[in-house]
């Protein structure tokens, strides 16, 4: 009966059902078999079954779903004081610092009554490395502390305002809505801008930002990338329209003493321990 | 005599450092250039760099994650300093290896690495041993050479030789020597290479067989004295060494005319002629019946002719290091050898990473990188991971494969901000024309390019200017009045506030270029116009009149961006392009800052499929960001670079 059907497979419905036929006296001695076990081996079975599902379900939700986020990242301009605060943060200490080539990260208390611990990561500023190294790390991030120079700032503000455009319109963070601080560093220097300022030109420059970086080239394959609106259209930008919670805080991670003394970074610790 | 040595990580925290007496800058500013230039930009093939007036010479430590930076005067010419920072390198492991294994910075920053006594210790013992090594002592008269060498064979006789004996003392290389030749054993052959002529013999001190002897042992030995330095014992008169070649003798000899009739001794005497005789017929017996049947295949021709040709052609190494790993992996103990590089955590050697760096190189010239920017990649990507101690499941040639990808990667991403429509409306904000120039080699797509990047402008509401400084092609300022009129054909006046979104500034043919650019820039910024766009004409990059004349373009004009156009096409030759079109602009500059080409243009892009290796060789060569894409010749085929695509490309087997 087999070789019937194999030999006349030419796609028709009597071929199908032809093909239906062969199967059914051993449905039929299965269906029989079934009936004869005792019920309780059957029960057994569909239980077994069930339980093997219900696992599988589960270790796919507890997969899928977001892994834990402790980490709080440092990311800013090169030379703005990324090291520095990240080595004031963990001891206090006051440490010389060259440009960095790679992360570093060490785990962190918060002030806080909880005393939570966070993983606080140190990435490299450079241009070249900054893409790769925010890739690897942005998905674990739970707070970002974006750390300005503030005494250079109106040079810089240009690149400022796209590093942090480049931040803000980022699916996955867009997506997973960490705590943004802006960290105003070097505020020691006495020409440091303040906060308040720091904020409003940023604004006035993301504004700008909007229009331009829509209008930017796609790349070669077609790919444009961060297609995220930032604020209301229409409206200028402000931080308050972002789904982020934004904070501005001022720091010296050099501190106002020199290397000796410790450095001004209450707020931020403050703000780090409200997370 | 150092200025300062320094110890830091790879995070950025320095853990140790040193100030030499009397040196009052910091050495943060250049320890800083130091791994901008060279560690970030993949040229860490060669460890030492210059910084003004300073040497520094670097080593990474890549277990660990550390950097150990030396600094001195450039004047200074310090011998021991290599050895020193190995020294330095193993004495600070073996000392805090306890610290340094944990991962984490946090032991890094807490601890207070005290290494100034052994460092001070082992800087006298460097000195000391480079001024030991200063010093020879002169030679006793007995242990010279000249003792040992008898009056007799000093005495010059008048046939201008010089015949010495050779008992008892070393070879020298005696170029001034001119070995006689007798006529009676002398048979066919070339000229000896290092080319003493053969003079003729007239008198002689010792009979013309001696001489002869002497002289035929003497130049053997010069064939084979650079591996040994035996002095030669012929007390036998007959020569025992197999001759290679004789030499031929010139001139009237007096002799019968039986010294000219060279056919008899073809066959015995001389074995290359021999050989040559052979090798023709062998020659020709494959080419009568080569060509039999039918034509083969290209592809079986070339490997053939190359196999028989060309032995040390590199072309086919492809085959040769797949039968050398696959030696490596036939024999057993390369099985386990295999099975333990898998399991466990070992440190990389250089020798491990060779052949994996051997085939990356190929691959690499292979997809269109030139060939010394390939090597000097593959150099500073070993330098990079030796020492690295590799995680468990992780092969040699996945590691050095993720290494080589990283490194590409941050080769293409830009050093600094790419926006040309921000910087523009910088420039409009502040009343004055962004001036962009473009320059390049004959034939790359300078004006196609500018008329797609004047309608990209356009499309974002800027006015441009172009400015035809191309005096010298014929029909190149007819190119752009075309493109100007098609632009301000699809975006008519009207829409645009009633001016004309594009408008051409040109002289004509046979002007000086400077003159016009100079002129259409005073232009632009009297109508407002927001760009300025400026078309030079091709130039090769070794012509010196062309490349002083576009430096001086340049230098007058001090445009905003001065874009090299080159296609994605060009091979080894990238490399020499910009290269010459940079120490151009840089000698024909009048200032200290010159204007030295700021970003590329890579045109022809949907020409190459995956050989996209001349993005990074460009890009390395200049350390400039690569701005725009060209992709075909309408208007729309203008793109910025996907870093990551192109890199996955050129990986790609």
């Amino acid at each position: 009966m087999e070789a019937d059907s194999t030999g006349g497979n030419m796609g028709g419905k009597a071929d199908v059902e032809m093909a239906e036929n062969p199967f059914e006296p051993y449905i039929e001695s299965l269906r029989q078999q079934l009936e004869d076990q005792d019920p309780v081996f059957l029960i057994g079975v569909i239980v077994a079954l069930a339980v093997i599902v219900i696992t599988c379900v589960f270790l796919k939700y507890f997969l899928s779903s977001k892994t834990v986020r402790s980490a709080v990242l440092l990311v800013g301009l090169c030379d703005s004081g990324k090291t520095l605060l990240f080595a004031r943060l963990l001891s206090g200490k006051f440490k010389r610092t060259q440009t960095s080539i790679t992360d570093s990260s060490a785990p962190y208390k918060a002030k806080n009554e909880k005393g939570s611990t966070w993983t606080v990561i140190d990435l490299p500023g450079h241009d070249s490395l900054r893409p790769q190294y925010l890739e690897k790390f942005k998905s674990a991030a739970r707070a970002i502390v974006f750390v300005i120079d503030s005494a250079i700032f109106q040079k810089e503000v240009r690149d400022v305002a796209e590093f942090l455009y480049i931040l803000l319109t980022d699916t996955v963070i867009s997506r997973n809505a960490p705590a943004l601080l802006v960290a105003c560093n070097k505020q020691d220097i006495t020409m440091a801008k303040s906060a308040k300022l720091i904020q409003q030109q940023l604004e006035k420059e993301l504004n700008t930002l909007r229009v331009t970086r829509s209008a930017a080239l796609s790349s070669q394959d077609g790919f444009v990338g961060g297609s995220v609106y930032l604020g209301k259209k229409g409206k200028d930008f402000e931080f308050s329209q972002l789904p982020l919670k934004v904070e501005f805080v001022e720091c010296s991670a050099r501190g106002s003493k020199g290397e000796e003394g410790d450095a001004d970074i209450e707020s931020l610790e403050k703000s780090l321990a409200k997370l | 005599m150092l200025d300062f040595f320094t110890i830091f990580s790879k995070g950025g925290i320095v853990l140790w450092c040193f100030q030499g007496a009397g040196v009052t800058e910091s050495f943060t500013g250049p320890v800083n250039a130091l791994i901008r230039s060279v560690i970030l930009q993949e040229r860490s093939g060669n460890n030492s760099y210059t910084h003004e007036a300073l040497s520094l010479k670097y080593k990474l430590d890549n277990e660990f994650e550390l950097i150990f930076v030396v600094g001195f005067q450039k004047i200074l010419t310090l011998t021991y300093v290599d050895k020193f920072i190995d020294d330095i390198q193993l004495h600070f492991r073996d000392r805090y290896k306890n610290e340094l294994e944990q991962k984490g910075a946090l032991k890094l920053i807490q601890n207070n690495f005290e290494f100034d006594d052994d460092f001070k210790m082992l800087l006298r013992e460097a000195e000391e041993s480079s001024k030991a090594r200063n010093h020879a002592t002169m030679r006793t008269f007995k242990e010279s050479e000249k003792s040992q060498k008898t009056v007799k064979s000093m005495i010059e006789t008048k046939g201008g030789e010089k015949v010495k004996e050779p008992g008892g003392k070393k070879n020298k290389n005696t170029k001034k020597e001119s070995p006689a030749a007798e006529p009676v054993k002398v048979d066919q052959g070339k000229a000896s290479s290092s080319g003493p002529k053969v003079v003729e013999n007239g008198n002689q001190g010792l009979t013309p067989e001696e001489i002869v002897q002497k002289n035929r042992e003497k130049f053997i030995l010069k064939r084979t004295m650079v591996p040994t330095a035996k002095p030669i014992h012929s007390k036998s008169p007959k020569p025992q060494k197999p001759k290679e070649k004789q030499m031929r003798v010139w001139g009237d000899r007096g002799s019968s005319t039986k010294e000219l009739d060279y056919s008899g001794r073809n066959g015995d005497g001389s074995q290359n002629g021999g050989d040559q005789n052979q090798e023709a017929h062998i020659d020709l017996g494959m080419q009568l019946s080569s060509m039999k049947g039918d034509l083969l295949s290209v592809d079986y021709e070339t490997s053939e002719e190359e196999e028989m040709e060309v032995e040390e052609e590199e072309k086919v190494v492809i085959s040769e290091t797949s039968k050398t790993s696959s030696k490596k992996g036939g024999g057993f103990g390369g099985m386990f050898g295999m099975l333990k590089g898998l399991v466990g955590s070992k440190s990389l050697t250089r020798e491990d990473m060779e052949s994996v760096l051997e085939k990356m190189r190929e691959h690499l010239i292979a997809k269109n990188v030139a060939a010394d920017i390939s090597s000097q990649l593959c150099d500073s990507v070993a330098k990079k991971l030796e020492g690295k101690v590799m995680g468990t499941f992780t092969t040699v040639a996945s590691t050095v494969k993720q290494a080589l990808q990283d490194s590409l990667v941050q080769i293409l991403q830009p050093k600094r901000r790419v926006d040309i429509l921000r910087d523009v409306m910088e420039a409009q904000s502040q009343r004055k024309p962004f001036v962009i120039t473009f320059c390049g080699v004959n034939g790359v797509g300078k004006s196609t390019n500018l008329a797609k990047i004047s309608f990209w402008l356009i499309e974002n509401g800027f006015t441009v200017l172009i400015a035809a400084c191309d005096t010298f092609r014929a029909g190149a300022v007819e190119q752009l009045r075309t493109h100007q009129r098609r632009l301000n054909s699809l975006h008519p006046p009207q829409q645009h506030g009633g001016r004309p979104v594009v408008q051409l500034y040109e002289k004509g043919y046979g002007k000086d270029a400077a003159g016009i650019a100079m002129e259409a820039i005073a232009y632009a910024r009297n109508q407002a116009f927001d760009v300025v766009l400026v078309d030079t004409a091709g130039r090769m990059q070794d012509n010196a009149p062309l490349m002083t004349a576009l430096a001086k373009l340049i230098a007058l004009n001090m445009p905003d961006l001065v874009l090299f156009v080159g296609e994605a096409l060009v091979g080894n030759e990238a490399v020499d392009q910009l290269v010459k079109f940079n120490q151009a602009l840089a000698d024909h500059s009048m200032s200290d800052k010159p204007r030295l080409i700021d970003g590329i243009v890579l045109t022809k892009f949907d020409t190459i499929d995956d050989k996209v290796g001349a993005a990074i060789s460009m890009t390395y060569i200049t350390g400039q960001p690569i701005v725009f894409v060209g992709t075909g010749q309408t208007y729309n085929d203008l793109r910025s670079l996907n870093a990551r695509a192109v890199v996955s490309a050129l990986m790609k087997a």
